[in-house]
């Protein structure tokens, strides 16, 4: 396993240009001098005040956005223009309603000019490994939040990206499907090899994920610490509370992150 | 038998049981739905039928049979127009004008479409231009058309053509800018091509718009092809038509009015079937009903 640079973020700044009044655009900073190193091979999240800029720095790894100043490297080169090699998954499922599970799991196979019989054989394998067998001919609307979100979930590894950018992707479902869902993607992470960057709000999910977490200062957002995550593999997510690492991180994290909240609070009254 | 075993043979008659109520509703849901089919069917016959009576009867005596016929009378005319007139013959004019029309203007609308919503650019240009024509009255252009294209089969294509063109112009232009831009980025980082992008994700991100311009301008290109045969024309139904006006032949007047209310019907039909399949898709074709 590799274990350089997957990505390397140096000294990227950002301003984006609020373009909602004609007359009068306005621009802010949104990202302030951040350099970051992420491993290869491991399970990185940011967590931040929301608005910090987490997902603009998650985009400018797939090229959907461009640093105003200073450079995302992938692999060792300037991240110029779209990603192709990364695996992008949103808040939002993203699921095209007029294709079925299994179109939508063959989708990106068939960006990439894989044949059709191929294609349906590993669409079935990944399909059958998070539990979907039997809903390959169901529209995204006849699916539940849960199955939508594995169907994302599988439709973006199906074509092996070796780096994954979640951005929140379990944010919109309910508790429980949220932890089954933490559960099947270390199941299908660990041993893979493979770096996945992961946004999110929830402070106990970053800590149960995660090999280091990256904590965001709010905007503009800078990348206020990294924390290598004291808890061991393979993780029980279920029961993460109960490991004896957990409380004292989860504290410290929390009193970091929450001077970058009451802050906001304090200046907003 | 132990407690285990208890347990199991209640649970195995438990699920027979749920087994058996799933049944139950199904053939309960399946036999409600087959009587309100034939209920609404009968519903629907009902109400044409006593329509028809109330004018049939309502003729001569509260109204003045000379204005608005009578139903027997339109029958009558209807069957003399199709064995004396060649109702046929001048329908067939109608409908190819209507159709080659309507497919001129629909295919030109959505190529049209197309190239221009796929640059925001040439979009900002045009985009008054566009509305500007769409304020025309459509139909105030046919003597313009005739004028151009002499009082053949022509000028009513172009009168249908245009009818049908802005409609379905502007709403896949509506359309492709209403695919939401996360399917577009996703698709990106996925590899697609620009060809993939308008052939997987924008094309059928529009078809809701696109479907709903089509069915709604079916009815535009026979009003455009009748105008146009109205204006000048020596065949088509609108040609009929208006010839029964001059004779102050209301019954035949009413009949060439019927005659074109089937046709468009049909192609009404036509249109919303295929609409269906493109649409099969979509959350609003199927929904759970609760059980009370």
């Amino acid at each position: 396993m590799d274990r350089g640079a997957a990505i390397e973020i140096r000294d990227v700044f950002k301003v984006f240009v609020a373009r909602g009044d004609r007359h009068q655009r306005r621009a802010f900073l949104a990202l302030r001098d951040v350099s970051l190193t992420i491993p290869s091979g491991r399970f990185v999240s940011f967590v931040g005040p929301s608005g910090c800029g987490k997902s603009t720095l998650l985009n400018m790894m797939a090229g959907l956005v461009r640093p105003t100043d200073g450079e995302v490297q992938y692999k060792g080169l300037s991240v110029d223009g779209i990603n192709t090699d990364v695996g992008y998954i949103t808040q939002d499922d993203n699921l095209l309603p007029w294709r079925t599970l299994q179109e939508n799991v063959e989708v990106a196979l068939e960006f990439r000019g894989v044949p059709a019989d191929q294609r349906r054989e590993r669409a079935a394998r990944y399909i059958a490994m998070v539990g979907l067998s039997g809903f390959e001919h169901h529209y995204p609307h006849e699916l539940s939040g849960g199955m939508r979100k594995r169907t994302a979930l599988i439709r973006t590894l199906i074509y092996e990206p070796s780096v994954v950018l979640m951005d929140e992707p379990f944010g919109p479902l309910d508790a429980q499907t949220r932890v089954i869902l933490q559960d099947e993607l270390l199941r299908l992470w660990e041993g893979s090899g493979k770096t996945i960057v992961f946004v999110t709000h929830d402070l106990v999910e970053a800590i149960a994920l995660s090999d280091e977490i990256a904590l965001f200062s709010r905007a503009p957002g800078t990348i206020k610490r990294v924390y290598q995550v004291p808890l061991g593999r393979p993780r029980d997510v279920f029961h993460i509370h109960a490991d004896p690492g957990f409380p004292e991180f989860y504290d410290r994290l929390w009193r970091d992150l929450k001077e970058e909240i009451v802050d906001v609070v304090l200046e907003a009254t | 038998m132990d407690a285990l075993e208890m347990a199991t043979g209640t649970f195995g008659a438990v699920e027979e049981r749920g087994k058996r109520l799933l049944q139950r509703v199904e053939s309960e849901e399946r036999a409600q739905q087959r009587i309100e089919q034939r209920n609404t069917t009968l519903g629907r016959l009902a109400f044409g039928a006593a329509m028809l009576l109330a004018w049939e009867l309502a003729s001569g005596r509260l109204l003045d049979q000379f204005f608005v016929s009578k139903p027997s009378h339109i029958a009558a005319a209807l069957w003399a127009m199709l064995i004396k007139e060649a109702l046929l013959y001048h329908l067939r004019y109608t409908v190819t004008e209507a159709l080659v029309g309507y497919a001129i203007g629909a295919g030109a609308g959505l190529v049209l479409g197309f190239a221009l919503a796929r640059s925001n650019f040439v979009y900002r240009i045009v985009e008054p231009f566009i509305v500007a024509f769409y304020g025309i009255p459509r139909i105030a252009l046919a003597p313009l058309f005739i004028l151009w294209f002499g009082i053949g089969i022509t000028s009513k294509i172009a009168v249908a053509a245009v009818m049908v063109f802005f409609i379905v112009f502007i709403n896949t232009i509506a359309g492709i800018r209403s695919a939401p831009v996360q399917f577009l980025q996703v698709a990106r980082v996925m590899g697609a091509s620009e060809w993939d992008l308008v052939r997987k994700v924008i094309f059928p991100a529009a078809t809701p718009f696109i479907i709903a311009a089509l069915q709604i301008t079916v009815p535009q290109a026979m009003i455009g092809a009748i105008v146009g045969e109205f204006i000048s024309s020596n065949r088509g139904v609108g040609h009929l038509i208006s010839r029964a006006a001059g004779f102050l032949d209301t019954p035949g007047l009413f009949a060439g009015i019927f005659a074109l209310l089937v046709v468009v019907l049909l192609m009404n039909q036509g249109i919303t079937t295929l609409g269906n399949h493109l649409m099969r898709w979509n959350p609003k074709h199927g929904t759970v009903r609760d059980v009370p």
